[in-house]
């Protein structure tokens, strides 16, 4: 079953990076799969819909869930963070408070990696942010706002 | 990502593996428990023991606690404190070798002007100077003839037992019936003879002549070989106090104090406990001996030309008679503004 999801993420994303004009090969390199799957895949083989309508489903769950289970599911950082950018419909704007002192505990927690230090303070790059929320949970001298951006 | 503690003796260190691996290093040997890294923690994850405690038994516990679960490894601690004690390593490097705000503070002694005296490595309260010379050996300075007739000397042995630097050397012997003499050599070293002439004086039978040319020629006979040496400041222990430099004859020594401030002291509060003469670093404190038997000497002397403001005082005083002020805090320049301000809340 879990195979099953991460079949259907990896369908979704797919789809979503060919939309954004990827080849076949890039798909295959950034999601780690064989370059016939991909194929298959765009080409709406091989894959029950049933998989597809549960990832869908996940997909919509709130950020951290999502972030979590995917991140359950490959066991694999860099998988991750493509699935989750290419899937998540929404936008999230960080905020660092001047408050924050460097101690990097977002950076080494963000499952992203959308946080970096510079100057001892910490900046968040709002292409990857997912929106989790993780790092403003763990942020021990509360400076960190994530806010979504609405259209 | 989770913090690990290590406790090594009193030592603690604590690691976060993560993007950069933090090693957070706390040597309580360093530490003066002055207590500015507690004040300083923005996590309140520090908290320094009793100083009268820690200075006056032997305590099993490390002078500071440092809570695992409180810190966040952000080297706030290691910047500001003034000895040392405390270092966060980022990576195996030291923060204080990375672009993090650093206390200003230096102390250094120019070799080319220091007469190697040694006055600043015995006033140093932290044992942090090493003054190596080399001088000349006492012949350099001295120049004479000395000269044992062997034949008139009796072989007594008082010159030898006399000379002030062992510089003569009688070969004895007990007598045999095959060579009947108490000694078989008498030498002098000429190395090593001062030209003093006491063992021309002594000598019972006028067998030692003498003569020290400095007498008759004057001292411009001599020049006097130059002292080479060499001077040595360990900065992971000093403290910056600028007793070497208020001590030096010759201003060979510039110290740059991390800040600086008032130090009051309430004369009719105090209890003469000694605490504080005990945990000041820089010997800024003292309690002046009494001129006379039953007369009360002044309760606690201070001079303020050693402190360095740390605060170690205050913060030991069981009774609150002791009030540092610090004005100005000397550190490098950050652009972080929680940094900034952590740093600026230690002025008054």
């Amino acid at each position: 079953m879990p195979k099953h999801i991460i079949s259907g993420l990896k369908y979704i994303a797919a789809v979503n990076l060919r939309k954004q004009g990827q080849t076949q090969r890039e798909i295959a390199q950034a999601l780690d799969m064989d370059r016939s799957t991909v194929s298959h895949y765009l080409n709406g083989r091989n894959l029950s819909w049933n998989s597809i309508e549960i990832a869908e489903i996940v997909t919509h769950f709130c950020p951290k869930d999502f972030l979590i289970l995917t991140h359950a599911l490959l066991n694999d950082t860099e998988r991750t963070r493509t699935i989750i950018q290419t899937c998540t419909d929404s936008k999230f704007e960080g905020i660092i408070r001047n408050s924050c002192i460097g101690c990097g505990i977002c950076v080494d927690t963000c499952l992203m990696k959308a946080i970096v230090l510079n100057d001892l303070k910490a900046h968040i790059n709002d292409e990857w942010c997912c929106g989790c929320l993780i790092c403003m949970e763990l942020c021990q001298t509360n400076s960190i706002e994530i806010k979504e951006v609405v259209d | 990502m989770e913090t690990t503690e290590i406790i090594d003796g009193k030592n603690i260190t604590l690691e976060r593996a993560g993007e950069e691996d933090r090693t957070l290093i706390f040597k309580n040997d360093m530490c003066a428990v002055c207590g500015l890294c507690e004040t300083i923690c923005p996590v309140s994850a520090i908290e320094a023991n009793p100083t009268g405690a820690m200075i006056r038994t032997e305590q099993d516990m490390s002078k500071i606690d440092i809570d695992v679960n409180k810190c966040v490894l952000c080297g706030m601690c290691s910047s500001i404190c003034p000895f040392q004690a405390l270092d966060l390593q980022i990576n195996g490097d030291s923060i204080r070798e990375l672009q993090y705000p650093q206390l200003i503070k230096s102390a250094e002694i120019d070799n080319e002007e220091c007469i190697h005296c040694k006055a600043c490595e015995t006033a140093c309260p932290q044992d942090a100077i090493i003054i190596t010379r080399e001088l000349p050996s006492r012949a350099e300075l001295i120049t004479g003839e000395i000269d044992i007739d062997k034949d008139t000397c009796i072989y007594c042995g008082m010159c030898e037992e006399m000379c002030p630097v062992d510089a003569i050397d009688i070969e004895h012997q007990n007598p045999t019936s095959d060579n009947p003499v108490v000694a078989t050599d008498i030498n002098v070293s000429e190395d090593i003879c001062v030209h003093c002439g006491i063992c021309k004086r002594i000598c019972p039978v006028d067998a030692i002549k003498q003569v020290c040319r400095i007498c008759p020629y004057g001292e411009y006979e001599i020049s006097v070989p130059e002292i080479n040496g060499n001077s040595y400041i360990d900065p992971e222990l000093c403290v910056n106090c600028t007793w070497c430099q208020e001590i030096c004859p010759v201003d060979a020594a510039k110290v740059t104090k991390p800040f600086e401030g008032e130090l009051t002291i309430e004369q009719d509060t105090c209890q003469g406990c000694e605490t504080c003469v005990m945990v000041c670093p820089c010997n800024v404190l003292s309690f002046p001996k009494s001129a006379k038997s039953g007369l009360k000497a002044e309760k606690l002397h201070k001079d303020e030309r050693f402190c360095i403001y740390c605060g170690a005082c205050q913060k030991s005083c069981p009774v609150d008679a002791i009030n540092v002020k610090r004005t100005q805090i000397n550190y490098t320049p950050t652009k972080s503004k929680a940094w900034k301000k952590a740093f600026e809340s230690l002025k008054q």
